[in-house]
């Protein structure tokens, strides 16, 4: 009932006019980034964040925030319409969406996709309203040792349950963690690994790598695959949306367990991509109509939608009460946090109630604000893709660059910027892992103060993380995790005989 | 053309170049335990190995599975189309650092639009204009952050 008081008190936070206007403007540009290829989630919060820095941190949070859902939402519609996943969490909903809409159900797939990503966003949230004030307070035993288990154990679920080459995971993550090493030593004071070099005294920021690999790097990818939008024209009026919304709870079953795996792969660092292809599987899996499956299956375009949104929403829990971004749009906006002075983790429940209440009261607005505004101007957002590349694609170029730019007002960061871009597209094309390098990037300072703080008050010894309950289970769950590729292909080579050995 | 095994080869081959420059930079700074707990090089140190060790399993994973790693990287047709997206991106960070951001956009969106999108070059100059002035009111006006700018603002005396 506690956290039900907190709430309503946030709730006079964010219905301001103000607030609301900013909510309508966030999920705008939140959809257009969405829409548009080569800008995303992550890099959207990344570019509008500077021009956020003299701003009030609630006002500020709720504008990204609220871009954040329109993203989402945004990435949605290119996948029906086109074809095109505008996100990475979206590709599964190409796979019936698309499908839907060339049969003519255009309008009724993408209801159905803003409908169901609407409700995934509201279980996140009421987890997030139950749950963040708990775990936050059960965060308040946590001193350093505890910490950098929580950390190691976000970074080694990465490896364990990547799916892809852990190898390769680990190089992600350990780039992020030497760019973010690079310039001022947060415990000693000290510089290091300038190489000499003026322009990296200030270090590397987050931002500039998240522009790069995800929006320049993306747009790489993009125009090298040659783009064609093949696209469906479509118009959502009132009497489809009412008309789908009756066929809703013919879906619950798919709309709950979906939640659920959203929640989970959102709270943990699944992230949202993973939350959505799993929720795909598992019902087409379980379905009775498997083989209507990739054909227009409306269960198909409930499934990874809701998942995708549970996620996406419920990746906040875990960056607002320990401090540890369950995906990598909720580590940049952690990093915006850290800009304004704030210090995500259980302390700023204490310190900033009024901010962290707002926050999750705007989440809940922000969404119903999201469906509200995605139902009515789709056709519009859509139309933008019929814009030819030789337009949109230099101007997107050219936001990513003048984002780098706003980021310190560094030329220098033109160039990193154009680095990041290259290494993002081969990393993309080569399969490694992006997110854990940005969450590497963004908790690199916070993970190493926390494991030398740990060291120090140890003298030394790696023992401080096995000396009670809470940090040795956390730490043993990390390393069953982190060593969890090498297990299961020893189990596998124990459990069968070595015929097997031979044909594989 | 090339193959994936050759850009898998190549790209675990320049991680591995910046895990080294990771250990080398942290070595200035003491890797051990200094007066104060462990030394500033000590976790970049550490980091560096991991990147390093990594780097090599992924060129050991490469080399073992060399066989389902023939797929074509990057064929020719990609290439052109890569290289004609990248090549003005690579003359635009120049142009802005020497030109500022404004000229640079409007230059930059002038030339991708006449020379591939096969517009006329006055509908281009003219969309490249209005992009750098677009730019120029959100920025500078609306939100007041200042981008970099070159001569031609400070002959027009704006700051």
């Amino acid at each position: 009932m506690e956290n039900f008081a907190s709430l309503l008190h946030g709730f006079g936070v964010a219905l301001t006019t103000y607030h609301v206007a900013l909510m309508v403007v966030g999920v705008l540009l939140g959809i257009l980034v969405g829409v548009l290829p080569g800008l995303g989630a992550p890099n959207g919060v990344s570019l509008l964040l500077p021009l956020t820095f003299t701003m009030d941190p609630v006002s500020a949070i709720i504008l990204l925030t609220s871009m954040y859902w329109g993203a989402l939402f945004g990435g949605s519609t290119t996948s029906i319409l086109f074809n095109i996943p505008g996100e990475p969490s979206s590709v599964a909903t190409t796979f019936d969406g698309y499908p839907m809409a060339k049969q003519g159900n255009a309008a009724e797939a993408l209801t159905l996709a803003f409908l169901s990503a609407g409700f995934g966003a509201l279980v996140g949230v009421i987890l997030i309203t139950v749950l963040s004030g708990w775990v936050a307070k059960f965060a308040l035993r946590f001193s350093s040792p505890e910490y950098f288990a929580v950390y190691f154990l976000a970074f080694a679920s990465f490896v364990g349950l990547g799916g892809t080459s852990p190898f390769k995971t680990v190089v992600s993550m350990g780039l992020g963690f030497a760019f973010a090493a690079v310039g001022m030593d947060t415990v000693s004071g000290g510089l290091r690994l300038t190489f000499g070099l003026n322009e990296l005294l200030s270090g590397i920021s987050f931002l500039i790598a998240v522009i790069g690999l995800f929006g320049i790097g993306e747009l790489m990818l993009t125009m090298e695959e040659g783009l064609r939008f093949d696209g469906i024209r479509a118009r959502v009026r009132l009497r489809d949306v009412v008309r789908t919304i009756g066929t809703m709870p013919r879906y619950w079953v798919a709309l709950l367990r979906s939640s659920v795996i959203g929640c989970w792969m959102g709270i943990t660092p699944g992230g949202p991509t993973a939350a959505s292809f799993m929720s795909y599987g598992l019902a087409k899996r379980l379905s009775r109509r498997k083989e209507a499956f990739g054909k227009g299956e409306p269960e198909g375009v409930v499934a990874p939608e809701t998942a995708d949104h549970a996620a996406g929403s419920s990746a906040i829990l875990p960056m607002l009460a320990l401090g540890v971004p369950g995906s990598a749009t909720a580590a940049v906006m952690m990093g915006g946090l850290m800009i304004w002075g704030l210090n995500p983790g259980p302390m700023l429940f204490i310190e900033r109630p009024d901010f962290v209440w707002g926050l999750i009261a705007s989440m809940y607005l922000g969404n119903m604000v999201a469906v509200l505004v995605v139902l009515t101007t789709i056709p519009l957002f859509a139309s933008i893709l019929r814009i030819p590349f030789a337009i949109i694609g230099p101007i997107i170029v050219i936001v990513c660059f003048i984002g780098a730019y706003t980021v310190a007002g560094r030329s220098f960061d033109l160039w990193l910027a154009l680095a990041f871009g290259l290494a993002g597209y081969l990393f993309k094309k080569l399969d490694y892992p992006i997110a854990p390098l940005v969450l590497a990037m963004v908790l690199g300072d916070k993970a190493e103060d926390a494991f030398r703080q740990s060291m120090i008050m140890s003298k030394g010894s790696l023992s401080i993380f096995w000396s009670n309950g809470l940090v040795a289970t956390l730490i043993s769950l990390g390393l069953v995790l982190a060593f969890w590729p090498l297990l299961s292909m020893v189990l596998a080579r124990l459990t069968r005989p070595k015929t097997t050995s031979a044909t594989a | 053309m090339i193959s994936r095994f050759q850009a898998e080869i190549a790209t675990a081959l320049m991680t591995a170049g910046l895990g080294l420059t990771a250990v080398a930079g942290a070595l200035e700074f003491g890797v051990g335990w200094g007066d104060a707990g462990p030394d500033a090089g000590a976790f970049p140190f550490y980091i560096g190995l991991l990147i390093i060790a990594a780097s090599i399993g992924t060129l050991f994973q490469a080399a073992t599975g060399r066989q389902a790693l023939q797929s074509v990287f990057l064929d020719r047709e990609q290439a052109k189309r890569l290289g004609a997206f990248f090549i003005p991106i690579l003359f635009f960070v120049p142009t802005a650092l020497l030109l500022g951001l404004y000229v640079a956009t409007a230059l930059y969106l002038t030339f991708v639009m006449w020379m591939q999108g096969g517009y006329r070059l006055i509908v281009s100059a003219a969309s490249g204009l209005a992009a750098a002035v677009i730019f120029y009111i959100v920025l500078e006006i609306a939100f007041q952050v200042p981008l970099l700018k070159g001569p031609l603002e400070a002959a027009l005396g704006i700051y």
